[in-house]
């Protein structure tokens, strides 16, 4: 499976899923001309990831934790409903019984940052790791 | 000189109102992060708190966006649309307009009048049940006007005004408290 890396641009964040590693970061900003076609691909890949994940723990023994890390400064509404979804796909990975957690990276200034990956957290039904900055 | 406009009036307007920047034109996803990077550069955190400068800009964003798709939806003469932004000792206001169908109206008002009357607590519901709807079109996934409520601690203003018989001019305001 190949690693999906997206270099930031002025409206749209960094994604950074190296296949090989155990750490997978979305950063900066989102409000992309395009949030279906940005994100899509995010989403299709994290579902596609589940083999991986299935390939590591049964065939290797490699029960390692996976980190999903949310690390933006800002995300417009129309992101908002596409980044629930990445959440909901993670959350599937957690149900399957994966080792799997979101950290959710915020600037300490920045409440309303907080309260939207609480929201994210409790309509979700998934525990984050709040990491102030 | 015969000056058709008054730049002079238009400047004392501009300081009088203590407007930071005011574009009107066509409203494209390039001229939008143009107008945010220039806007963002403004926005001051030495006298305002962190927390106020992202909110500013969340709904800076959430309302030139909104014009965005407006456009997007009605092509009728898309260039006299508006976007202001202004600043005084206690507030932002943040004021956008553009011309819209008037069969639009109908359908536009209903939820700005929703959204106007619902408390805090009703409007963080509303965008939990919208959010989870599943109704995302490439037009907003219907969340940006309840965002801006929400921000904005409910501020909103709107009014329409008549252009032709088809059309109307949109005015949509808000403000964030410093």
């Amino acid at each position: 499976m190949d690693s999906l890396i997206i270099s930031p641009t002025e409206d749209s964040p960094e994604v950074k899923f190296t296949t090989t590693s155990n750490r997978f970061v979305i950063s900066g900003e989102s409000r992309p001309e395009n949030a279906s076609k940005f994100y899509t691909p995010v989403i299709e890949w994290i579902k596609k990831f589940e083999d991986v994940l299935y390939w590591r723990k049964n065939e290797r023994g490699d029960k390692s934790q996976i980190i999903f890390e949310f690390k933006l400064d800002y995300f417009n509404s129309t992101s908002a409903k596409y980044i629930l979804d990445i959440i909901f796909s993670v959350k599937k990975l957690v149900e399957q019984g994966y080792n799997v957690k979101i950290e959710w990276h915020y600037d300490k200034r920045d409440d309303d940052m907080l309260d939207a990956g609480t929201e994210f957290s409790e309509m979700v039904e998934l525990p984050f790791e709040f990491i102030p900055h | 000189m015969n000056a058709i406009i008054d730049a002079y009036e238009i400047s004392r307007f501009m300081e009088e109102k203590n407007v930071l920047l005011v574009f009107t034109g066509e409203f494209d996803h390039r001229i939008i992060s143009v107008l945010l990077k220039n806007i963002k550069g403004k926005l001051n955190p030495d006298d305002i708190t962190g927390n106020t400068v992202k909110r500013v800009y969340h709904v800076l964003v959430e309302s030139i966006e909104n014009i965005g798709r407006h456009a997007t939806q009605d092509k009728t003469a898309n260039s006299q649309s508006i976007f202001m932004v202004c600043r005084d000792d206690s507030k932002y206001t943040v004021i956008s307009g553009n011309p819209i169908l008037n069969s639009n109206i109908p359908a536009l008002k209903e939820k700005l009048d929703k959204v106007m009357n619902l408390s805090l607590e009703e409007l963080k519901q509303m965008y939990r049940d919208q959010i989870q709807s599943g109704k995302t079109t490439e037009n907003g996934a219907g969340l940006g006007i309840i965002d801006i409520a929400i921000k904005t601690g409910n501020s909103i203003q709107y009014d329409f005004f008549p252009l032709t018989n088809e059309t109307s001019f949109y005015q949509f305001q808000t403000e964030i408290s410093i």
